[in-house]
């Protein structure tokens, strides 16, 4: 499905998305720069090289449902994969349980409450006594059960392995994270989102670049792009593989239990103009249906906009989702793993 | 003009009440609202120039 065959109201939703994160983000980028400041010492720049195995072939690891669905992590252990492991935020308690250390991990939202969670976060209770945001997804079930208790667990997993991970942190990055980073003892790379033409004498890239000089790199808007990003421009990696990279629903959630799905409702006045905000794909590897919402379509199109203008390979092999185009192969993640043998 | 304010008076320009809240600007508003909530956890923004920049012109 492509942008010109969707509705009219579909796609004036999508197109205000970019206008609303700029609207909502632009002092925290500014104000997190300047507060990180002190910190931000070393760069991409400073990143030692990679070896010979690592410098061929990275995965990503995301942070979508297929993660689990496909028991991803513990094929990965099983494998003696030799490559690079880039990990985001959200996935890298998921990879140390599994007994998967990544190499890199990437961290960039400026939430001032809920990002720290995925460092394991001391002040846990205080940060989520107020916020539905996880409950209201089933991102981590079992965190959701026994959230105290496995808190305190992620934290002590943290500390441990913390020291032999590159924290690919971005100045956006908020306070209680950037703590949490240093007293875990994570060894922090710090750069900027493009967020827009820094080309242009007033652009806030321009502006955050001004504060620390640090590298810019693009983000798609979510942390798995900016994964990707990283791996393709900065290291140079050639051929990578996505895993968790979701962006859509399996054709069995109801739409009722998306998250936009209340507000949405706004914009339509049947059930047919309503189910038009949440167009299908069909998985090429599994001709499941999936279908996306306006958000989800948006970094869909962020990240295919951006691997147009990149070089290399990339598979997707999130086995899900509905991440795909003619220039974006899908392959089992069994696949990929076996070709990297 | 509304009830609220009138005057002893005559305005040389017709004074027409502009609408309250337009269709459009609701729309706005609810979509904001939203993706605030979808976006909430993992959002920087995109930019569609080069995926690198060094502070270079």
């Amino acid at each position: 499905m492509t942008q010109s065959d969707m509705n009219e109201k579909f796609v004036d939703v999508v197109s205000k998305i970019t206008e609303i994160g700029k609207d909502w983000h632009s002092q925290d980028l500014v104000t997190n720069a300047m507060a990180n400041l002190p910190y931000t010492e070393k760069s991409f720049k400073d990143l030692p090289p990679l070896s010979e195995s690592k410098r061929n072939s990275a995965i990503i690891v995301s942070a979508g449902p297929s993660l689990h669905k496909f028991d991803v992590l513990a094929k990965l252990k099983q494998s003696n994969y030799p490559g690079a492991i880039v990990a985001i935020d959200g996935s890298l308690v998921k990879c140390l349980k599994n007994g998967i250390i990544p190499d890199y991990v990437l961290t960039l939202d400026p939430h001032p409450t809920r990002i720290v969670r995925w460092f394991g976060d001391n002040e846990f209770e205080e940060n989520t006594r107020n916020d539905d945001y996880f409950s209201r997804q089933d991102l981590d079930v079992e965190f959701r059960n026994n959230s105290i208790k496995e808190n305190q667990e992620n934290i002590d997993l943290i500390n441990k392995y913390a020291p032999q991970i590159k924290l690919i942190i971005c100045s956006s990055a908020p306070k209680n994270v950037v703590e949490r980073a240093k007293d875990a003892g994570f060894d922090m790379y710090w750069w900027n989102p493009i967020v827009d033409n820094p080309k242009d004498p007033d652009s806030l890239t321009r502006q955050i670049h001004q504060i620390n000089k640090k590298s810019c790199m693009n983000t798609g808007g979510t942390v798995g792009t900016a994964a990707w990003v990283f791996a393709n421009a900065i290291l140079k990696v050639p051929t990578i593989a996505l895993t968790g990279m979701d962006l859509g629903y399996h054709s069995e959630t109801p739409i009722e239990m998306t998250q936009t799905y209340y507000e949405l409702q706004e914009f339509a006045n049947t059930r047919e103009e309503l189910e038009q905000l949440f167009p299908t794909f069909i998985f090429p590897l599994s001709n499941e249906q999936f279908y996306t919402d306006p958000t989800y379509f948006w970094y869909r199109n962020n990240f295919l906009d951006l691997f147009s203008r990149a070089s290399g390979k990339t598979y997707n092999c999130s086995e899900a989702g509905t991440l795909f185009a003619d220039n974006l192969p899908c392959i089992t993640f069994n696949q990929f793993l076996n070709s990297e043998q | 003009m509304s009830d609220l304010l009138k005057g002893n008076f005559t305005t040389k320009k017709q004074v027409t009440k502009p609408n309250e809240t337009k269709d459009s600007d609701t729309l706005e508003s609810t979509f904001k609202k939203a993706a605030l909530n979808s976006i909430g956890g993992s959002m920087v923004y995109v930019e569609r120039t080069d995926l690198t920049w060094d502070g270079e012109d």
